[in-house]
């Protein structure tokens, strides 16, 4: 009993306690990863002409913050934050909770035309999406609020990919008997949801949750055709950024870097979220 | 408790959403075409890199206090076409000025129907005679109607290293070049000299620089008067196509892709040694090659073939605009030779304008970074070498962008000229199917 | 399975002897549970209904006719642009670059997203900071990416090249060849897009009970056996999630593709249409041939490739992660 008590232990931290071979696996990654801000960096830390060096240099400058000054003098880059800010914002919060909503109602709930409905939706994904933005400027121009920020919101209010993701991580994160418990004492359907559905779904929501925020943007085509001069969010400012014909590479790094700060800060508040379901143990006999 | 912060949750939520809403620009469109001159007008203008307006726009509206207009500004020509393609096919959306470039003024031609004849609705001061000849020429649709008015141009001249041609015992003063830089023919024996004396440096930087020059230079281009592809019948675009890709056989060229990273760098590296140079490319050049070759690049006013056009672009009037008549005068102020000469000033952008051209401000414009050079009075001599424009029918800038240039880079990177050549016609049969 | 629509009221049960006439809470709660699931997934479809099924349907429609950019009076062809397209030998070259990078950066990044996933679950210090390290690609500019691959795979000044050359290999011209360039430009998707789908597969793999782990390990079972007999088959949701998501990306490939062009904004895909894919090619058509008529006719016969595909790649994940009968 207790060999398999000690066993038991030592087989749980080791499956838990990592070696060090994963640290310098991730290490590697997360290096790869980071390269293309850091050097980012160096460029708006710099100027361009170290993009043409044989050998760059490998430290940054002391261009930066006159790099990110500019920025902001060229184009109204406040304005363009908030823009993006509330779009984003906005378009992950609807996207989060109205996938999550469809995704509990495919997974866990029976009703007529379940599944057709949600290949249907799956197969929407495959639409190669370019050539929408015309008719789609045609049915903006028709509602009137072509120029305006809706016009970018209300098409990203909630996406096939959103309920795709929810509908699977809802199928084996809630369990039945959850569902069942709740159900015996008296709850009604939006409680089921918003009391036993989503807390066990968090993990998969803060991920969608990053994903939506960080396509939403970088999202450049719709809303250079869309928005008004006036009313740019961030890619279209950086897009400023690069004119004429020879590009300040410098200030247009210096802006991609200033407009990467507010999605790392989403993402450390987001990325805590993604811990193991707090479900595991609810159901016991 | 948790239903306070569910509720916190979904009321901000409904916030952002109402902000949002809130924050409309709300397209509602100027006040219909008014019989009244100073009821209020909404105009809006649409350009991408640097036309050099920003002070002329709220000096404009100083002029017309009854008129407010909207600049929007997209960075790089792609985008800003692309938009405007979508904005064509939607039927709405477009500026009620709309700059379009020479290489997408083919399509917009074709597409003539769409803007508006501005000799019809433009004042009598945007006159013919206010443009240099082909500019204005450029900008007429099969049937006569002007739908453009030029704004800058980029008259080509020859740049070149002036120290590389040096250690090469090959003269490089600017009028001692000329004769080097006379036809195509010299241009090309010249780099053979180079490519011998240095033991192998490329002359040029890309073949598609060159071959797109002669092809503009030739009568008929890719597509013939009647709308039908011409490259096959016309002798005059495959003898270019022999001599550039001859010339790239023997290594004249540095097989670099213009505006590419390895390009840019190639600047730098000193990896060619003459370029072909419209008026807006000094810019580049030095900021790409760096103060540390400053003096070493000059230009000078010589182009093979004679006289030559890159760039340049025009103010345009489409017939979605509420307000075509005021429209056409804002454009036909932002073309007169004054706004240009301060446009010049502020961005560069070369005049198109006799007058501007004749103006003491630009005539007496000088590089420091060219030694001196005195560029306006250059540019304005070579502005005037160009010929009458050649023919640009539907497709043509697709022909040189996806038909031509990829070809010639094909050649570059490897393929017989002949494959090259095949490769061409299909692509430019494709195009213009 | 659901039991929720099964659930009988508590008097009727216990066999009350009051008439089974419904109260209104009762009649509230069986109408909660049959309207619910349709309100539930009405927000989809009415922005779906709004802005996906309009340009939808347009799209087909143009498809049927000979239309340019700026058209009055489109000529309605029926079926001729389809016709076309399948003689359309540039189609076929970019259906097939298309092909070639999705194999050759889809299976290798699922792969190492599944294993990255493995690694990141397990209880490491300072998890949010590797998580967050490991999706940081997916959020870099793309003006950045451009200009560090161009950088990187440049023929004459490429870093790749220059580190061939110093173990003595000879140079590649990245973007003329064809295999190349899609190796090129697969290490670029699989750069990008890897730590992505890791994230997805770590959040199913979290969701997986603890128990069960335990109850493997009791029965002896070690770390790989583990991983393909409990890990593996538990995730199928999520696997199939990711095939059928990356098998869509992978063949729409759009971005990738463009920003590796020498020629900058350059929809040709490289010199010799080398590595232009069906998107690349769809948008050449429409936003620089303005032939928008064509352009719809190769979305949806894309569209048709990929439905097809993603049902093949669907139906060969539900039998790799097939539960094992003991």
């Amino acid at each position: 009993m207790t060999t398999i008590h000690s066993g038991l232990k030592r087989g749980v931290s080791a499956l838990g306690k990592p070696r060090r071979v994963t640290y310098v696996v991730l290490t590697i990654f997360v290096l790869g990863s980071l390269f293309p801000f850091y050097w980012s960096f160096l460029v708006a830390s710099r100027d361009s002409g170290m993009l043409t060096e044989r050998v760059p240099p490998f430290l940054p400058g002391g261009n930066f913050f006159a790099n990110a000054a500019r920025v902001f003098d060229t184009v109204p880059f406040w304005k363009a934050l908030a823009n993006s800010l509330i779009v984003s914002g906005t378009v992950t919060l609807t996207t989060v909770l109205f996938s999550a909503l469809a995704g509990f109602a495919f997974a866990k709930l029976r009703f007529r035309g379940r599944n057709g409905l949600f290949v249907f939706i799956v197969i929407t994904l495959a639409v190669p999406t370019q050539l929408g933005i015309i008719p789609l400027f045609m049915a903006m121009s028709e509602f009137g609020w072509a120029g305006g920020l809706q016009s970018v919101i209300v098409p990203n209010l909630v996406t096939a990919f959103g309920v795709f993701w929810m509908r699977q991580y809802t199928l084996d994160a809630v369990p039945y008997e959850l569902i069942e418990a709740a159900r015996v004492d008296g709850c009604s359907m939006i409680r089921i949801f918003w009391n036993v559905c989503l807390p066990a779904v968090r993990p998969a929501a803060a991920i969608l949750a990053m994903f939506t925020f960080m396509t939403s943007w970088n999202d450049f085509l719709w809303p250079l055709v869309v928005l008004d001069a006036g009313n740019p969010t961030v890619q279209l400012a950086l897009e400023k950024l690069q004119s004429g014909y020879y590009v300040d590479y410098s200030l247009v790094l210096a802006g991609t870097t200033l407009a990467t700060i507010p999605i790392l800060i989403v993402f450390l508040l987001l990325g805590r979220q993604i811990v193991a379901g707090i479900m595991q143990g609810a159901v016991k006999g | 408790m948790r239903s306070i912060r569910n509720g916190l949750v979904l009321a901000l939520g409904i916030t952002m959403t109402a902000f949002g809403l809130a924050a409309c620009g709300g397209d509602d469109g100027g006040t219909p075409a008014a019989s009244d001159p100073n009821a209020k007008v909404e105009l809006s203008l649409a350009t991408f890199t640097e036309f050099g307006y920003e002070e002329l726009i709220p000096e404009y509206e100083r002029l017309h206090p009854n008129i407010k207009i909207t600049h929007r500004k997209t960075g790089q020509g792609g985008p800003y076409h692309q938009d405007l393609i979508t904005k064509l096919a939607a039927g709405s959306g477009l500026a009620d000025v709309s700059a379009v470039e020479e290489g997408h003024l083919s399509n917009v031609l074709d597409k003539g129907s769409k803007f508006n004849d501005l000799t019809k609705i433009g004042p009598a001061e945007a006159s013919p005679d206010r443009w240099l000849g082909w500019k204005y020429d450029a900008a007429k649709t099969k049937d006569g109607k002007v739908i453009g008015y030029g704004t800058d141009i980029g008259p080509l001249a020859m740049c070149y290293r002036k120290d590389m041609l040096e250690a090469a015992g090959m003269p490089s003063d600017p009028e001692a070049v000329k004769p080097l830089f006379a036809t195509w023919d010299s241009y090309f024996a010249a780099g053979e000299q180079y490519v011998a004396k240095t033991g192998g440096k490329a002359w040029f930087d890309s073949a598609a620089q060159n071959f797109n020059a002669m092809v503009n230079q030739l009568p008929t281009g890719y597509i013939g008067g009647d709308d039908k592809l011409a490259v096959e019948s016309n002798q005059g675009i495959k003898d270019a196509w022999t001599k550039v890709t001859g010339a790239v056989a023997k290594g004249q060229s540095a097989k670099l892709t213009a505006f590419s990273n390895e390009w840019n760098s190639g600047f730098k590296q000193g990896a060619f040694a003459t370029k072909v140079c419209p008026a807006w490319m000094l810019g580049v050049i030095e900021e790409h090659s760096g103060p540390e070759n400053a003096g070493k690049w000059a230009v000078t006013a010589a182009f093979p073939g004679g006289g030559g056009n890159w760039g340049g672009s025009y103010l345009t009037v489409p017939t979605q605009s509420k307000h075509p008549k005021e429209a056409a005068e804002l454009a036909a102020w932002l073309t007169a030779p004054e706004q240009q000469i301060k446009a010049f000033k502020a961005k560069g952008t070369f005049p198109s304008q006799v007058k501007a051209l004749e103006d003491p401000a630009l005539l007496s414009e000088t590089d420091a970074y060219f030694g001196g050079a005195k560029i306006g009075q250059l540019f304005a001599e070579q502005a005037k070498k160009v010929a009458k424009p050649q023919y640009k029918g539907p497709g043509d800038g697709q022909i040189q962008e996806n038909a031509s240039s990829p070809a010639l880079q094909a050649v570059e990177q490897g393929k017989s000229a002949d494959e090259g050549w095949t490769q061409l016609l299909d692509a430019a049969k494709k195009i213009t199917r | 399975m659901t039991v929720v629509d099964k659930i009988v009221p508590d008097e009727e049960k216990a066999g009350a002897r009051t008439p089974p006439r419904p109260t209104l809470r009762h009649r509230l709660s069986r109408w909660d549970v049959k309207v619910s699931p349709y309100l539930y997934i009405a927000p989809f479809f009415v922005v779906f209904g709004i802005v996906g099924l309009f340009p939808l349907l347009y799209t087909a429609y143009v498809s049927l006719f000979s239309w340019e950019a700026g058209d009055d009076d489109p000529s309605f062809i029926g079926l001729d642009n389809f016709k076309e397209l399948f003689a359309d030998t540039q189609f076929w070259n970019a259906l097939e670059n298309t092909v070639s990078i999705f194999l050759l950066s889809s299976v290798p990044q699922l792969i190492i997203a599944v294993l990255l996933a493995a690694l990141l679950s397990a209880r490491i210090r300072g998890a949010t900071g590797w998580r967050v390290g490991v999706l940081l690609p997916y959020a870099a500019s793309l003006v950045a990416l451009g200009i560090i691959f161009a950088n990187l795979f440049g023929p004459k000044y490429g870093l790749v090249n220059g580190l061939l050359q110093t173990i003595g290999l000879d140079p590649v011209d990245w973007q003329a060849g064809r295999f190349s360039s899609h190796v090129a430009i697969a290490i670029m998707v699989n750069w990008r897009w890897t730590g992505y789908n890791a994230l997805i597969v770590l959040a199913a793999m979290q969701a997986i009970p603890k128990e069960l782990h335990e109850a493997a390990l009791i029965d002896g079972a070690g770390t790989a056996r583990r991983f393909f007999s409990v890990t593996l088959p538990l995730l199928k949701p999520t696997l199939i999630f990711v095939t059928i998501t990356s098998t869509i990306g992978g063949l729409q490939i759009f971005t990738e593709p463009k920003l590796f062009d020498a020629m900058p904004g350059s929809n040709n895909g490289g010199s010799s249409n080398q590595f232009q894919t069906v998107t690349l090619y769809l948008y050449q058509t429409a936003f620089e041939n303005y032939e928008l008529g064509y352009a719809s006719a190769i979305a949806w016969v894309l569209f048709v490739i990929i439905v097809l595909i993603a049902l093949v790649n669907f139906f060969l994940t539900g039998r790799l992660t097939a539960v094992k009968k003991k």
